[in-house]
């Protein structure tokens, strides 16, 4: 038996009471104001006028720089929580196996998940100016290039850039995840495949992946939700520019927003985020347990 | 007894492999490594074709230059001549040539290591390391000949041992060998030359390493002009060495593979951890250097030249004290709120049975999926119209709302791991509930509870976005959006940014070490089996 005995039926309730409170105030209540908002006219001095339908969704996405907003989108959220998620879980398989100084590695490994993204970004950012970035004097200074090397050439090269700065700050969260599921892994699986003559690589398929799969979901999952959202990165490295080229969705519904005074076009991105956002999880998710189950 | 001889055979052979590669690495040394080409005259001739008066005269002018080079030093030189055709504005062809005298020298290892320059004295480390690896490994070899690795004496344990670690210096000290070769003989030359930097002592060990210290008072111009090329041997011996330690790996094990397969595994270590602490590294030192210094490419120094503690008391002067203040009223206090809020939410759910406790742990789950950034335009109205807009209460009760998602799921895993009997028992001494959590669970859920603050805090001091829209009045700013003020439209003073953002990494960065151990726990109990 683990529960305890209350007396009144409400007990529970009361416990809960606070958290509730706080989620519905300033977590639900902004979900009402968005949704209301976004069928709503909106002036530019930011007036709430009467409904006016689906017309933000189509102004929206009607947006000359909509299609591009998209398409990054799209990129941002494959390209960093793939390579994060397989980065992560190599980052995750060495920091499990014994070596010295492991302690120490771990410790390093987590620093860019304490960081803040606005440092982290700051500091890409610098690194790679092409004038006086720290990677062109690095390497200069070594003689592995003879001349300053512009490494922000185009808006394109500048979103793999923020791209690989997404990559770099995500890996520590996907390898401390994955190696919460290493660990509760029993060392008598490996043992009873070692007897039966397994090497390396299949003790990976067979014993390791399979059972840390649900640690794998969870990092996936959330980390597809917090890449989506991330703010910080492309907002210092590149705000955008030119002409919201390497925007994603929610650095593009900041400006709109907060920027460009168009708060109605701006709820609809929101929700049209939401809506993206919650059927890819759900797919993912619904795709892994049926795996699972199988 | 077949893998004992089969184990003695790999110590011949690597015995054999390892004295091979220590006698070609030694011998590759006595070849040139490096090529210095450095110009003694050069001259550039605009608007001119080949064959023509003006390029006839400066021809023999740069062919006389060569003679008396020739016979003033003793040494060969050669005429460079380098057109470059090229089509301006108005479609005529124009036509740049520039006459090079230069002089080409080439450098073996030997003649590095007589030269006392820096780079000079790791190649005889190098070469010491390769002569006693190999002296070592035929000793010990030849002390007890067709002994199996496991049998060895003490002694001959240890020179092996030596000899392995010693072939591994010799392979990490090539590398290094090269960039200070660079670095030396090239960029802290050109620096001088910029007069950025005084390379009197340098560039007299360079005038007698490479022009038998003729060069008197050009030697500055004459190094300055100089490049560098990396020849064939000195490629060849990083083969070479890989092949000395491969050998003396072999004796000292009797195998290969294992061993190599943990070499890579440290090697991906090493490169994971140095490549992490890079923008640490680069924060570091530009956080203390000046904006002239930190704007500079030519900056060839790991440290700053001079550590300009004054960068704080300029940053203090900015108002970071008031930010980092902020930061910590804010974080604490929605750490604070998001505890006692989250705590009994927590305990709740842990504890008792009731109607719609999966459906709270559901709804926990699916609100991670709203970020505030994206309700940003729906919290910022919710403030203005509570009238928390532009304040730190306002900013605490929404990163702890947006926190409390995760510190339930964490707190809910912690509680559930822990056995009730000890609180049932309590409950029955006459302790209530409320007793029961916070003198029987609590203590007992420290680490949880620890994990759990140390992160909702974390989470709030590097929160930058909701901060930035909500805050207006600059006083009130936390340390993440106060950073920004370094960085306007056209200018960033980069060394105030970093040394604030080092202000503001360093105290999260070292909680987080702390709970590092914890985090594992915490979201294995949270995720997998909550």
């Amino acid at each position: 038996m683990d529960a305890i005995h209350y007396r009144r039926w409400w007990t529970p309730y009361l416990w809960l009471l606070p958290s509730v409170l706080l989620m519905l105030i300033f977590v639900v209540f902004p979900i009402g104001i968005v949704f209301r908002l976004s069928f709503s006219e909106i002036s530019r001095a930011g007036v709430v006028g009467g409904f006016v339908g689906l017309d933000n969704f189509i102004a929206a996405v009607r947006e000359a720089a909509f299609p591009t907003v998209m398409w990054n989108t799209l990129i941002w959220v494959v390209s960093v929580v793939g390579l994060s998620t397989l980065i992560g879980f190599v980052v995750a398989l060495v920091l499990n196996s014994e070596f010295h100084g492991r302690k120490l590695a771990r410790s390093i490994v987590v620093f860019p998940w304490a960081t803040s993204l606005v440092v982290q970004a700051s500091i890409w950012n610098y690194i790679i100016k092409a004038e006086y970035g720290n990677l062109n004097s690095l390497l200069l200074n070594t003689g592995l290039i003879s001349h300053a090397v512009n490494w922000r050439s185009s808006y394109q090269v500048e979103f793999i850039w923020e791209c690989g700065v997404g990559i770099f700050v995500t890996i520590p969260f996907v390898a401390f995840t994955v190696l919460a599921g290493l660990q509760s892994i029993d060392g008598a699986y490996y043992e009873a495949a070692t007897v039966d003559g397994a090497g390396f690589w299949k003790k990976l398929r067979h014993v390791t992946l399979p059972l840390v799969r649900p640690s794998l979901t969870i990092s996936t999952v959330l980390n597809i939700i917090y890449v989506f959202n991330s703010f910080p990165i492309i907002y210092t490295i590149t705000k955008g520019a030119p002409a919201h080229k390497t925007d994603t969705m929610v650095t593009y519904l900041y400006m709109l927003a907060f920027y460009e005074q168009q708060k109605g076009p701006a709820t609809a991105m929101s929700m049209i985020g939401f809506i993206l956002l919650c059927v890819v999880a759900g797919l993912y998710m619904a795709a892994t347990m049926r795996k699972e189950a199988q | 007894m077949r893998t004992r001889g089969n184990t003695a055979g790999r110590v011949r052979t690597g015995l054999l492999l390892s004295l091979i590669a220590a006698a070609l690495a030694l011998m590759l040394l006595s070849l040139p490594l490096c090529e210095f080409t450095s110009s003694v005259y050069s001259k550039r001739l605009g608007n001119t074709k080949v064959g023509d008066e003006k390029y006839v005269t400066a021809r023999s002018e740069a062919e006389a230059e060569l003679a008396r080079h020739i016979q003033e030093t003793g040494r060969t030189a050669e005429l460079r001549e380098d057109v470059l055709e090229r089509v301006n504005s108005k479609g005529v062809t124009t036509t740049m040539i520039t006459l090079t005298v230069e002089e080409k020298q080439t450098r073996s290892g030997w003649a590095f290591m007589a030269s006392g320059l820096t780079a000079g004295r790791e190649l005889l480390l190098l070469a010491a390391c390769v002569a006693l690896s190999g002296v070592f490994l035929a000793v010990s070899v030849l002390r007890s000949p067709g002994k199996a690795p496991r049998q060895l004496s003490g002694m001959d344990k240890g020179l092996r041992g030596a000899a392995c670690w010693l072939a591994l210096a010799a392979l990490i000290i090539l590398p290094v060998f090269m960039l200070t070769c660079n670095v030396e003989l090239i960029r802290r030359v050109s620096l001088g030359a910029a007069g950025l930097t005084d390379a009197t002592a340098t560039v007299s060990r360079i005038d007698r390493f490479l022009f038998e210290g003729k060069a008197g008072e050009n030697a500055l111009t004459m190094a300055a002009g100089m490049s560098l090329r990396r020849l064939w041997p000195l490629w060849a011996l990083l083969p070479v060495l890989a092949a000395l330690l491969c050998g003396a790996i072999l004796v000292c094990r009797g195998s290969l593979g294992a061993q190599l397969a943990r070499g890579a595994l440290y090697l991906f270590v090493i490169v994971l951890c140095v490549l992490i602490l890079y923008p640490y590294y680069v924060m570091l030192i530009t956080a203390f250097r000046d904006n002239a210094e930190s704007t500079d490419m030519n900056f060839l120094h790991l440290w700053p030249t001079r550590w300009l503690w004054g960068n704080l008391n300029a940053i203090v002067d900015r108002g970071v004290l008031q930010y980092l203040g902020n930061s910590i009223l804010l974080a604490g206090g929605a750490t604070a709120i998001a505890l006692l809020c989250g705590i009994p939410a927590a305990y709740a759910m842990a504890r008792m049975r009731f109607r719609g406790r999966n459906a709270y742990l559901g709804f926990i789950i699916m609100s991670q999926m709203f970020a505030p950034v994206v309700l940003l335009v729906g919290i910022s109205t919710l403030m203005r119209n509570l009238g928390l807009n532009d304040s730190i209460p306002g900013l605490m009760l929404i990163n702890a709302a947006f926190n409390q998602a995760f510190a339930v799921w964490l707190l809910h895993g912690t509680f559930r791991a822990i056995s009730p009997e000890m609180e049932q028992a309590a409950c029955i001494d006459g302790c209530g509930t409320v007793g029961a959590l916070i003198r029987v669970l609590l203590p007992m859920a420290m680490p949880g509870v620890v994990t759990t603050l140390i992160f909702v805090f974390i989470n709030a001091w590097n929160e930058y976005t909701i901060s930035t829209v909500l805050i207006s009045t600059p006083a009130k700013r936390p340390i993440t959006v106060g950073i920004t003020q370094f960085s306007s439209f056209n200018m960033i003073e980069w060394h105030l940014l970093f040394a604030s953002a080092l202000l503001a990494t360093i105290p999260v960065v070292i909680l987080f070490m702390c709970i590092e151990k914890h985090l594992v726990s915490g979201l294995t109990a949270g995720g997998v089996k909550g």
